[in-house]
């Protein structure tokens, strides 16, 4: 056990849990505190890394620029938000969420083939943006530039959202919303606009966090589901409803995941899975959730 | 409506299809992925059975009938599989099995085509289990290279490496990956038996975030590595480990087994493309080198065309493959009954743009070696390309 080993479990288990942050930011704004169960969350995510890539090839003669990129998809993702938002989602509030699940699930398979007809069926790859590119050294471990640059992204996503939702009004209603959602209408908000608001900060999320995720990982068919149970379990073990939750719990998670290979190399996902059901066990509410009803 | 007039039309309804089928194609049933992650190669090996099912009906067929193809999304689920081939044999009517990609699907229809005693051959599964003595029966084939191939390969190329002394393995945390490192490992041992195993990582199959098993494994400091994540799954672990100082800590003694070194893998990480590894391929496109055989030359640009994109894939093959040996197979049997077709495809030679591949008399895999090489990227090519790609079969057939 020395230092570099160390080190480089604890740089690579925060860098897991960065990215899934990214993702299970969205994911807890939506299901964590307006308690809308957005299945399709994964595909915002994998239809913002198929913009990504897009964009990037469509200004690859003047000089592809990722964070132009990477912006164009979070937006071209909030819009599709909006749509399915407006359109879809705002007829189920208040059933049973089953109704959402089915809806969601539906729009997963019907994006999937979207982007498969799209842009086909092969890997896709984007390159990382050349100033961070390379890495530092860390305690004996190389730490890359770009993985050092999400564990930044990741707490700042955590601070904005955590203030968001805690000292602005509209943060302030949401949080009245998911408690008693035909009160706040009947006080005269306008609960309508407002999910629809934070929908499209869900999904400009999602898009922003397939977009970064790009210089890291292919761009697959099937990234979308393959994610999706992993947010989830992140939102669930941070406790619903908080986003600082989130945060911590893709910490544990990526901690849990990258000592565990080490501890079980044949059985990594199962020290995660543990990991969960520990957690539910002792507080299902998650980790830095209340108690509620 | 008398009910005389609907039971002469319900008569007639049933005896005409009938007489009729002395007439009909010759229906291949061909589930495979064509969505999800692993239809990059579903897609591919489907256009090349689509290729060899157009070349033969262009000479007249076989025994003067057409083939049809009849492909299925098998969405790489075995349970899926399953269903679409019970239904192509049951509704479609259905003479032969093609297709299914991966090690998991390749049993589950194995098992439907013992039940129904239909010939299945299966043009990529790898795992030695498809054929072992536990499940081989009189219908299935493999035109796939298999694991043990694999593994041997990749051991004789390691062995190669005079100064290595450690050595790491990394693969998908299934059937396939267990198998083939277990190969690497028992002929490694027998070629250097100076070589220790040194760290065994096994990420899912599927796998999007590598980081925690690539610094896990550079902490015990291998000379090299043999890895066996292909797919969009080594993409991923390439763009994950090169910033890490992965490649650059083993001096890229790296050697792939899961045919890393295929166009539609250059092609997708571009400049990005870890020079240096070893890796394989059952076709190089690009064949940088002498010996490509020149049906080969005129089957890739084939393909090109039908995929429309630069150098097509170096996947079709396999699908071209599977149906030619169907073919072949029928018209040594003169006949299409299944058992008689089957007696013919065991120890049979077919032909392949690659060159002569035959059928195990005893366990029915396919002698399919694979090209390997070392990855280099020549100015003349766009991507990285298998420098001299050489044909490694180690396991040559044992028996007839």
């Amino acid at each position: 056990m020395t230092v570099s080993l160390i080190a480089g479990q604890v740089l690579s288990g925060l860098t897991t849990a960065m990215f899934l942050f990214l993702i299970a930011s969205g994911l807890s704004l939506v299901f964590g505190v307006m308690r809308v169960l957005n299945f399709a969350h994964g595909s915002f995510y994998m239809i913002g890394a198929y913009l990504a890539w897009q964009v990037v090839s469509w200004l690859q003669p003047m000089g592809a620029d990722f964070w132009i990129a990477a912006l164009a998809a979070g937006a071209g993702v909030a819009v599709l938000g909006a749509i399915v938002e407006r359109l879809l989602l705002r007829h189920l509030y208040g059933l049973e969420e089953l109704y959402q699940l089915l809806l969601t699930y539906a729009l997963v398979l019907i994006l999937g083939d979207v982007a498969k007809y799209t842009w086909g069926t092969e890997q896709l790859s984007v390159h990382r943006p050349p100033i961070l590119d390379g890495g530092v050294p860390v305690l004996g471990t190389t730490l890359p530039l770009y993985n050092l640059f999400i564990m930044l992204v990741g707490p700042a996503i955590a601070i904005g959202g955590g203030l968001l939702l805690s000292r602005s009004s509209a943060g302030r209603m949401l949080r009245a919303a998911a408690q008693d959602r035909e009160m706040l209408g009947a006080l005269g908000a306008n609960v309508g606009a407002l999910y629809t608001f934070m929908f499209i900060i869900s999904s400009f999320l999602a898009g922003l966090a397939g977009a970064l995720i790009t210089p890291i990982e292919s761009v697959v068919p099937g990234m979308d589901v393959q994610i999706i149970v992993q947010a989830f379990i992140v939102v669930v073990i941070g406790g619903l409803g908080s986003f600082w939750g989130t945060f911590w719990g893709a910490v544990i998670y990526g901690l849990t995941l990258s000592f565990g290979i080490l501890a079980f190399p044949e059985f990594s996902l199962f020290s995660v899975f543990l990991l969960m059901a520990v957690v539910l066990i002792v507080r299902p509410w998650g980790l830095f959730g209340r108690p509620i009803r | 409506m008398q009910f005389r007039h609907v039971l002469t039309a319900l008569v007639l309804g049933l005896v005409l299809p009938t007489a009729a089928r002395a007439e009909d194609t010759i229906k291949i049933g061909f589930p495979i992925p064509l969505s999800g992650p692993t239809a990059v190669y579903g897609q591919p090996i489907l256009k090349g059975a689509e290729l060899a099912v157009a070349d033969i009906n262009a000479k007249g067929g076989v025994l003067g009938r057409k083939l049809e193809l009849l492909p299925r999304d098998s969405k790489a689920n075995p349970a899926e599989a399953v269903r679409l081939a019970r239904e192509l044999i049951v509704k479609n009517g259905v003479e032969f099995l093609g297709g299914t990609l991966t090690s998991a699907e390749a049993p589950a229809v194995s098992t439907i085509a013992k039940e129904n005693n239909i010939v299945f051959v299966a043009p990529s599964a790898k795992t030695s289990s498809l054929t072992d003595p536990a499940h081989i029966h009189p219908y299935i084939f493999r035109a796939a290279s298999n694991t043990t191939i694999e593994g041997q390969s990749g051991a004789i190329v390691m062995s190669k490496f005079k100064d290595v002394k450690t050595v790491a393995t990394i693969a998908p945390d299934y059937a396939y990956g267990h198998d083939a490192v277990a190969a690497f490992i028992a002929k490694l041992k027998e070629l250097r038996p100076d070589i220790t195993i040194v760290d065994q990582q096994w990420p899912q199959l599927g796998e999007a975030n590598f980081s925690s098993f690539i610094t896990a494994q550079m902490s015990k400091h291998p000379d090299a590595v043999f890895c066996d994540e292909f797919a969009g799954d080594f993409v991923s672990f390439v763009k994950q480990a090169t910033p890490l100082g992965y490649f650059k800590a083993i001096d890229n003694r790296l050697v792939d087994g899961g045919e890393v070194g295929s166009v539609d893998i250059t092609r997708t990480l571009g400049s990005a493309f870890p020079v240096g590894i070893w890796a394989n391929t059952y076709d190089p496109v690009i064949w940088d080198g002498p010996n490509q055989p020149k049906e080969d030359i005129t089957f890739d640009e084939k393909v090109e065309k039908a995929i429309g994109t630069k150098y097509g894939s170096s996947w079709a093959i396999q699908g071209y493959v599977t149906i030619a040996a169907i073919a072949q197979g029928i018209a040594k049997a003169g006949t299409t009954d299944s058992a008689k077709v089957a007696a013919a495809l065991a120890g049979m030679t077919y032909q392949t743009p690659l060159g002569p591949r035959s059928f195990n008399a005893t366990n029915h895999d396919a002698d399919a070696g694979e090209f390997w090489g070392v990855m280099v990227m020549d100015p003349k090519y766009p991507y990285a390309v298998i420098k001299d790609p050489t044909y490694y079969n180690p396991a040559p057939p044992a028996g007839g």
